[in-house]
């Protein structure tokens, strides 16, 4: 079996080109993209360590895999908002460049 | 370990796809990609429930909502970032806070529980298995959630709702002639 070690990695490399995507793009449905890259990563870390956590006993091993159903549901309605915020700003806008939509912070 | 290796090559060439390429229905595609192969992994976590959650809710669910939208919105290409220094640095940043994190993870290895350990605690991590989990240990959590998935749904309906042409009619004759009909005058006046 793959070492715990190896799951991780591959998650920071998965939550690194998330972050970098946030970073670059400017079109906020490609930011969203790559946030829900992201969290993908994230859940794909607690799925990994919930496995090397079964050794504490069967009690408490599938807390991890408990946390990511509802780390997917959170994900589901932040896109069920986050797309409809997104709609709302394209019909009074006509774009959804996040370096137009400046005037929002203080 | 082979497996590993091609689902973890698919992984990240699908989430290099996400963040190069310049269509936006590509960029989605290609994270759909990258979920399915992450499903697969999940199977070799020993995660099957969760393996079938992400097809279902996340591959079908939630992409279907983001190329609805793509679509919807007709966004074409996106341009490229106007400040020249940050795609470099977000790079740099990225790559770096990589480094930083493998590092961290290799300094203090672990052994794996023994096969038998772990299929006797996470029971193949299917839907019974979960299930119990879910309901017992973390009951107040999943009622929670349930409770910001209807949040969610009202909030989605309220942020793109529009005004029925009927009433928008009457609102606009509303203001033609306020003496007939003072409280939609009101009503106009508070939506404008």
């Amino acid at each position: 079996m793959v070492q715990t070690e190896y799951y991780v990695a591959l998650s920071a490399v998965l939550f690194a080109l998330g972050g970098i995507g946030v970073l670059t793009r400017r079109s906020a449905i490609m930011l969203f993209l790559s946030i829900e890259l992201m969290l993908n990563a994230a859940n794909l870390a607690i799925v990994a360590y919930a496995r090397q956590w079964s050794a504490a006993g069967a009690q408490h091993a599938l807390d991890g895999q408990a946390a990511v159903f509802i780390v997917l549901a959170i994900a589901a309605a932040e896109v069920a908002v986050g797309l409809g915020i997104l709609v709302a700003i394209f019909r009074n806008r006509v774009s959804t460049d996040v370096d137009e939509l400046s005037e929002v912070r203080a | 370990m082979v497996a590993f290796i091609i689902l973890a090559v698919l992984l990240v060439t699908a989430g290099v796809g996400v963040v190069t390429l310049r269509q936006p229905v590509h960029a989605a595609l290609s994270l759909v990609g990258a979920i399915l192969a992450l499903a697969a992994i999940y199977v070799t976590l020993e995660a099957h429930f969760l393996a079938a959650i992400q097809v279902i809710v996340y591959a079908g669910a939630v992409m279907v909502l983001f190329l609805f939208v793509i679509m919807l919105l007709n966004v074409g290409r996106t341009r490229t970032a106007s400040l020249t220094w940050l795609k470099p640095a977000a790079w740099i940043t990225g790559v770096l806070s990589l480094a930083a994190v493998v590092a961290v993870v290799f300094a203090v290895q672990r052994p794996l529980p023994e096969f038998e350990v772990i299929n006797a605690a996470l029971r193949g991590g299917n839907a019974d298995a979960v299930g119990e989990s879910l309901f017992t240990d973390h009951l107040l959590s999943f009622h929670l959630v349930g409770v910001l998935l209807l949040v969610g749904i009202v909030g989605a309906v309220a942020l793109v709702q529009q005004v029925a042409p009927e009433t928008r009619a009457k609102r606009a004759v509303a203001v033609a002639e306020p003496e007939d009909a003072p409280e939609l005058v009101a009503s106009a006046g508070e939506a404008s």
